[in-house]
């Protein structure tokens, strides 16, 4: 299968001479188109970071990101971000509508009122039917995140780019949010890579999990899921080849916090 | 119950009635010399004859109208201003000593040169107001369009914004309510400002008759003079209040929706 993203020995620091903090120490790991890829590694080993460089809003000290063939210079047309803190992300002067139509920015081809459709779509699509004219801080978290979502897959995305984003739902919308997550995924074809410090959820949703190691962050292990293309809050997690996966990425996790030095867990 | 309701819609009328009666008590009582503190029908026929005369609404249009042009002159160039340093961090840190320099200048020490550079017309006021009016929409524009955060610029930046369309398009809406607590807070300065400026440069307006009539010991003409003052303060509010509505109406229902 065709590779959709790769990174290739990506390093970053922050800060020069003495005082340089190393955060990526030679990342590399590649992305099949169609893949679900989950991030996990110990608390502050850079993740965010990572994702950023390879959304292209992170500039690499050494290395390079390659989208479909080509190395990243910027952002590019193609790759959509989740955002973790929705609030933000969607703005709060524009209708849900009017966030997702404005995804659709780059695009030159449709009419003003073929966008609208499109939006509306959109948004059926992630359960917001009838929520078009409301404003997002009129929703709750979870649906606020549907929008975010619906304008990421407005921009024709190919490959999205989770930041944690289910972090700030409740436990139930997290579940509901996985699920539709996976769907959206397979309905709109796309290559999704997900960071989020939930073991469970990482593999849950993945076809691998790629785990890092703390600060400076490699790559430690690559895991494969090979739990099937369908997954279900309740049977998968019950299934003993899940809980073997999870048993060795919370393991290998768990090693790096036991290396950990007690002065720098703080 | 019913009368809680009764005086939460009306309650700028009955706090203004509040006033009125706390005013007539205190002249009634003859708590202050009856000579400087009129009660309100001395106060009301004071103003119903400037009215008749035609004098009211001529010093008063000019008055208004000069604080209207100052404001709309002074927010313009202060949120231009603002968008400049966003765009040029350069400038907003050269900007910055000037700013301070010149913001705590009273509009009252700024007219007598003015008047000398400028006369005694249309440009002085315009001058005097826009050089104390200016700060609140520029400080407030400048601090709110910096303070836009990553998350919005980075999500601008997913969808190809180039920087000038990240300031147009994401960060001066996001701006927009500061800035307009900013214009709010301009257009009280502004009242006091031509006011002053009138006094000081003598020839028309609510300023020059409100100290004609204090010399001339026209009392309750001066009182109903400042009432006029406070109304102005209304009028311009509720001006610069349509357009807060228009701009930031999603602001303000974001604020206000607390059940």
């Amino acid at each position: 299968m065709e590779t959709m993203l790769e990174a290739r020995e990506l390093a970053k620091s922050y800060g020069t001479g003495a005082g340089a903090l190393k955060i990526l120490d030679g990342i590399s790991f590649s992305v099949k188109k169609g893949e679900f890829v989950s991030i996990v590694g110990p608390s502050g080993c850079g993740k965010t970071t990572l994702l950023m460089a390879l959304a292209g809003l992170l500039k690499p000290d050494a290395g390079a990101v390659s989208f479909k063939g080509k190395v990243l210079t910027g952002p590019s047309a193609g790759i959509a971000v989740v955002f973790q803190d929705y609030s933000r992300s969607l703005f709060a002067w524009k209708s849900n509508l009017e966030n997702v139509v404005f995804g659709m920015i780059r695009n030159t081809t449709l009419s003003k009122a073929e966008k609208r459709a499109k939006g509306r779509e959109l948004l059926a699509a992630v359960g917001l039917d009838g929520f078009a004219d409301h404003y997002p801080w009129q929703l709750s978290g979870g649906m606020q995140q549907r929008v975010a979502i619906a304008r990421g897959l407005a921009s024709e995305s190919e490959l999205l780019l989770l930041d944690e984003p289910l972090a700030a739902v409740d436990a139930q919308t997290r579940a509901d949010m996985q699920d539709l997550l996976l769907e959206l995924a397979e309905r709109f074809q796309q290559t999704c890579i997900l960071v989020t410090h939930d073991v469970d959820e990482a593999v849950y949703m993945a076809d691998r999990v790629v785990v890092l190691t703390r600060r400076p962050t490699r790559v430690d292990h690559d895991i494969v899921v090979d739990l099937g293309d369908r997954r279900d809050q309740i049977t998968t997690r019950e299934d003993p080849r899940f809980l073997e996966i999870r048993h060795d990425v919370m393991a290998a996790i768990r090693r790096f916090r036991a290396e950990t030095p007690l002065a720098e867990k703080a | 119950m019913a009368l809680e309701r009764w005086i939460l819609r009306f309650r700028s009328l009955v706090s203004l009635a509040l006033i009125l009666a706390v005013w007539q008590g205190v002249a009634m009582l003859e708590l202050g010399p009856r000579k400087y503190f009129p009660p309100i029908p001395d106060v009301a026929a004071g103003f119903w004859s400037m009215l008749l005369s035609g004098e009211l609404l001529a010093g008063d249009s000019l008055t208004l109208g000069r604080a209207l042009v100052g404001i709309v002159g002074s927010s313009l160039i202060g949120i231009g201003l603002a968008l400049l340093g966003e765009m040029v961090p350069a400038f907003r840190s050269a900007f910055r000593p000037i700013a301070a320099i010149v913001q705590p200048i009273p509009p009252a020490a700024l007219v007598p040169m003015a008047i000398f550079m400028l006369g005694l017309g249309f440009k002085l006021y315009a001058f005097v107001i826009i050089l104390v009016t200016i700060w609140p929409p520029y400080l407030n524009g400048a601090a709110a369009l910096a303070a836009v955060g990553d998350v919005e610029v980075k999500t601008g930046r997913m969808l190809g914004l180039s920087e000038r369309d990240i300031l147009f398009r994401i960060k001066l809406p996001a701006a927009w309510p500061e800035i307009f607590a900013g214009i709010r807070y301009a257009a009280t300065i502004s009242l006091i400002a031509v006011v002053v400026a009138e006094m000081l440069a003598g020839r028309d307006g609510l300023g020059f008759m409100l100290i004609r009539k204090a010399f001339a010991t026209r009392i309750p003409e001066v009182y109903a003079l400042m009432f006029v003052c406070a109304f102005n303060g209304v009028v311009l509010n509720a001006l610069i209040n349509l357009l807060r509505w228009r701009i930031t109406g999603w602001h303000m229902r974001m604020t206000e929706r607390t059940p």
